[in-house]
């Protein structure tokens, strides 16, 4: 339809889906106002309504793009905390090391 | 990371995200449970978010503001339903009447795939769409286009192998 409008046929010709199917869903979609059906001739071609659905299409794009965004800071946040943790973990096996030298010269 | 909008749900469009993360599971379980980290990475860059109070528990509440870097203040309030150390976490989001027009409520499904040192990040959105009429109508429609593409590109592979072997 974003290409011309269409008849039930021509909509469902490149799926595997039966006309009947097809029909039930643009039902809902023409229910919604998303499409609008002529009158002119017995096969009644769908018109896109592309006005509604612009809304629709950036409201998902800002969503999938918070999350984008979120995921790409949540992986720098690992890896800075990961970078951390063997941080601290080498001055841990350092003062170990340390310790047991104390410990060594204690025991002389 | 994909995104994918799920072609078998007509009625409660879903949304599913991927991603996967070169850190251990147990660190992304705190990193996504622990508010204090939560309000680190929240939003991505340019966000900040004054608030992220979460009571880690079924029925316990998630409040968050996030701040855009335009200043712009977003309350977003959730109640967490179901939580299972270190692998999945399940929250509603709850209607906030303030904004014009409010956003559709949704649960949100995060599972934790253990891969080694590696840990895929999962997330299942299913929209509430009864109450909000009028946009999941349209998001249904976004469902169709989707399921569009994809049955074209399994048709398309169809007809290629059918060339192929004519």
């Amino acid at each position: 339809m974003a290409t011309g409008d269409a008849t039930v046929k021509e909509l469902a010709e490149p799926y595997d889906m039966s006309v009947a199917a097809v029909s039930k869903h643009l039902k809902v979609l023409e229910a919604a106002g998303l499409i609008s059906q002529g009158r002119q001739s017995q096969w009644r071609p769908r018109h896109l309504e592309a006005g509604p659905l612009r809304e629709v299409f950036e409201w998902l794009e800002d969503y999938r793009r918070f999350w984008d965004r979120s995921l790409d800071s949540l992986a720098e946040h690992l890896r800075v905390l990961q970078l951390q943790n063997t941080g601290k973990k080498r001055d841990r096996s350092k003062r170990t090391r340390h310790a047991s030298i104390i410990k060594e010269g204690n025991k002389e | 990371m994909t995104a994918i909008i799920d072609v078998s749900a007509v009625d409660r469009p879903v949304i599913v995200i991927t991603r996967d993360f070169d850190a251990p599971r147990e660190l992304v379980w705190k990193a996504i449970t622990d508010p204090k980290q939560v309000a680190v990475w929240y939003g991505g860059p340019g966000f900040t978010n004054p608030v992220c109070e979460m009571d880690l528990r079924p029925g316990g509440t998630w409040h968050h503001v996030m701040q855009a870097p335009n200043g712009a203040r977003y309350t977003i309030n959730s109640v967490f339903e179901e939580i299972v150390e270190p692998e999945l976490l399940v929250w509603r989001t709850i209607k906030d009447p303030n904004r014009n027009p409010p956003p559709p409520t949704s649960v949100n499904t995060v599972t934790l795939e253990a891969h080694g040192q590696q840990t895929r990040w999962k997330l299942v959105t299913l929209f509430d769409s009864i109450a909000d009429r009028d946009l999941s109508a349209k998001m249904g429609f976004g469902q169709m286009i989707s399921m569009g593409t994809d049955r074209m590109a399994a048709h398309l592979e169809t007809l290629q192998g059918v060339q192929d072997h004519g």
